[in-house]
């Protein structure tokens, strides 16, 4: 066996961030493909690309990263992608490279493209696809799996009890909008709404903002604004039946509650409390909360789902966020660190 | 009474966006002039879970004479639905059980031995199922005890009881029972049997409604309706489907295998998810429901249940009773990046 040493494991995620950069580099050429499978626009599956592939960790990520890793070294790490934004493939397979001498892909059955792209261009025979892998032969190593809570039980059910697992699941973000938070802030949120359609487990879907419901309400509108001129750079992709169903019924229900603001390619709602949950495709709902007790109130029920939350203020930010969520600077929420998985939960 | 339905329907329409200050706001989003409303269909119907997240009652809360809520979901709310007059509902409820679910059981008013597969409305107090079973336990039923009715006690259904009551009435000749209950809940009921019978008098019948899922397998409409005639030894023909929900006052029983029939003053109607525009009959779409006896909530609601419309004969368009098929829920999105979808978010916990 390999003894797969610190040196080892930094080198191979050298190699493959190398070889990302190769594919970025001629991303137009994949550029069709990724938005036939994942219906994002051509300007918001390049955005993706120079804004959300992590093609230059900084050294101090680095080590995060393979410190992050080091426990776990196994003989092969098996990686089954499904359900992510089209850039995740990089950070996984970095993840499991980092953890094992061999790698094995089981890419995406619905978008493949990123998996594939990055295993041709390391051109390493311990890096492999396996797209017609069967769980059931996996009798050795970790497995990393990615999907629906339902996806990583099945996944479970399929593996011996000696084979570990390592899921993630599906996530959402969140945004805290306090009482000094400016339209710079509002903008910045934007800009972490528009990346992948705000189909990613970083994406945020709800904002709650600190004070009475009008300033909830003029916050809303700010960010019906800022998503309205980010919509004519970076168009919505069409949303299937299913997500244009889920948004005819939270329209409703939040013109019901409270008031909407809907722009060709996104919506914004603000009700009080209860939560009324937007669906992804660019829907954000913005709640109020008086005070931090109310904001802890209402953030409570949706402790397990936050993978990230951001704010304008890092230290209520950090008062609500549960211990496993990332905290972020609005405007970050989509480019978390290089350090280790995306989500902690 | 097509035109009266229309009337009374827009009626309701301009009352209740005058008076539930959410129905005002969906009309004004929407564009709609409740005051120039003639056609029922032209009204918003308000989403159900807009009953999880705002109040939708034309009164103060303290009006309500009773309040039925929904099931929770993993976030912990609940629909609410306040009804400022029971009565209302409970003879809505009762007249068109008679007229469908009961209709030929027994001579004239004749009293049925009724049984329930839940709880008592003291166990379970903001139950709209509950509390319709016990209207029919105590308007249509023969006056059994409420220890004899409702079968489910500390979370255990009294399967004994439920089979000596069987037993009495079989001894006696009658009267034929009417056993109701959620699905889930025959469901659990068979598989706490082995190859028991519990045979029911001639002329009973079963009534479920709702899902199908138990602890430990999701059964079909059709498998259920076959297991609950094998158990109960009655034709599957006397299982019988009813469709309803808190947010309503009004049921719709099936009268037909699979096809169910609306009251005079309820109508279902199938749209498009999308646009929320009517479909023709015969085409599946999600159900409009426009309810006339939820006077002081939401006369038009709009739910995700997929159904298809029956079209009535020929020149009988009008002159007869409706009828559509229940075709399941409409399944959430396909879920396209990692971000969590709605009904992982909003399912049951």
């Amino acid at each position: 066996m390999i003894r797969w040493t610190a040196a080892h494991r930094r080198d191979a995620v050298e190699r493959l961030l190398k070889a990302a950069r190769a594919v970025a580099a001629r991303a137009s050429d994949l550029t069709p493909s990724l938005m036939r499978v994942t219906g994002l626009t051509a300007p918001v599956v390049d955005l993706g690309f120079q804004r959300h592939l992590e093609l230059h960790p900084t050294p101090t990520e680095m080590d995060a990263l393979l410190a992050a890793t080091a426990a776990s070294v196994a003989p092969v790490v098996t990686v089954i992608l499904s359900a992510n934004v089209f850039v995740a493939p990089l950070r996984a397979l970095a993840l499991a490279w980092a953890s094992a001498p061999k790698v094995v892909v089981r890419p995406s059955r619905r978008d493949p493209i990123l998996a594939e792209a990055l295993v041709a261009a390391c051109g390493d025979a311990s890096l492999t696809l396996a797209p017609g892998l069967d769980l059931g032969a996996i009798s050795e190593g970790e497995v990393h799996a990615y999907g629906r809570d339902e996806t990583l039980r099945t996944v479970r059910a399929s593996l011996p009890p000696s084979v570990r697992l390592r899921g993630h699941g599906t996530g959402m973000g969140l945004a805290i909008l306090g009482p000094e938070a400016t339209p710079a802030h509002v903008a910045a949120l934007a800009d972490d709404v528009v990346p992948f359609d705000q189909r990613g487990c970083l994406s945020p879907r709800l904002v709650v903002a600190m004070g009475p419901v009008a300033r909830a309400e003029a916050l809303a509108e700010e960010l019906h604004r800022a998503l309205g001129e980010r919509n004519l750079r970076w168009p919505r992709g069409l949303l299937e039946a299913g997500e244009q169903t889920e948004a005819r019924r939270y329209l409703d229900a939040a013109a019901f509650a409270g008031v909407t603001f809907a722009g060709d390619g996104h919506a914004v709602g603000c009700a009080p409390a209860p939560l009324l949950m937007p669906p992804s495709g660019r829907h954000v709902h913005v709640v109020p909360a008086a005070n931090l007790d109310e904001a802890r109130a209402l953030v409570a029920p949706l402790a397990r789902y936050l993978v990230t939350v951001g704010g304008d203020d890092v230290d209520v930010t950090r008062q609500l966020a549960p211990p496993h969520a990332r905290v972020a600077p609005l405007g970050a929420l989509q480019r978390p660190p290089f350090d280790g998985p995306v989500d902690r939960r | 009474m097509p035109e009266a339905f229309d009337a009374l329907a827009c009626d309701l329409a301009r009352f209740q966006a005058r008076h539930v200050p959410g129905y005002g706001r969906l009309c004004r989003a929407r564009g709609v002039d409740p005051g120039s409303l003639t056609r029922a269909g032209d009204a918003p119907a308000v989403p159900t879970d807009a009953f999880k997240v705002a109040s939708v009652f034309a009164f103060p809360p303290s009006s309500a004479q009773v309040t039925f809520r929904t099931s929770g979901t993993t976030l912990g709310q609940r629909g609410e639905h306040r009804v400022r007059d029971v009565e209302t509902y409970d003879r809505g409820a009762v007249a068109f059980a008679r007229r469908t679910l009961t209709a030929g059981m027994t001579a004239g008013d004749a009293p049925l031995g009724v049984a329930v597969l839940g709880p008592s409305p003291e166990r379970a107090p903001d139950s709209s199922l509950t509390h319709m079973l016990s209207e029919f336990a105590s308007r249509l039923g023969d006056g059994a005890p409420p220890g004899d009715v409702f079968l489910l006690q500390d979370g255990v259904l009294d399967l004994g009881r439920l089979d000596e009551r069987c037993a009495r009435a079989l001894a006696a000749g009658g009267p034929p029972m009417l056993v109701c209950g959620a699905a889930f809940a025959f469901v659990h009921f068979l598989e706490g049997l082995d190859d028991v019978v519990v045979r029911l008098p001639p002329g009973s019948r079963v009534m479920q409604t709702g899902g199908f899922k138990g602890r430990s397998r999701e059964v079909d409409g059709e498998t259920l309706r076959r297991e609950l005639a094998r158990v109960f030894a009655i034709p599957p023909s006397d299982v019988v489907g009813e469709y309803g929900m808190t947010e309503l006052s009004s049921q719709f029983y099936e009268v037909e295998r699979g096809l169910y029939q609306e009251p005079p003053w309820a109508r279902v109607c199938a749209v498009d998810p999308q646009t929320l525009a009517p479909v023709p009959d015969g085409t599946e779409g999600i159900a409009r429901v426009e309810d006339l006896l939820n006077v002081d909530s939401a006369f038009a609601l709009q739910t995700a249940d997929l159904v298809r419309i029956h079209a009535p004969a020929d020149g009988q368009e009008g002159k007869g009773p409706r009828h559509f098929e229940l075709l399941g829920r409409q399944p959430g999105a396909t879920p396209r990046g990692c971000s969590i979808a709605l009904d992982e978010l909003l399912g049951s916990p």
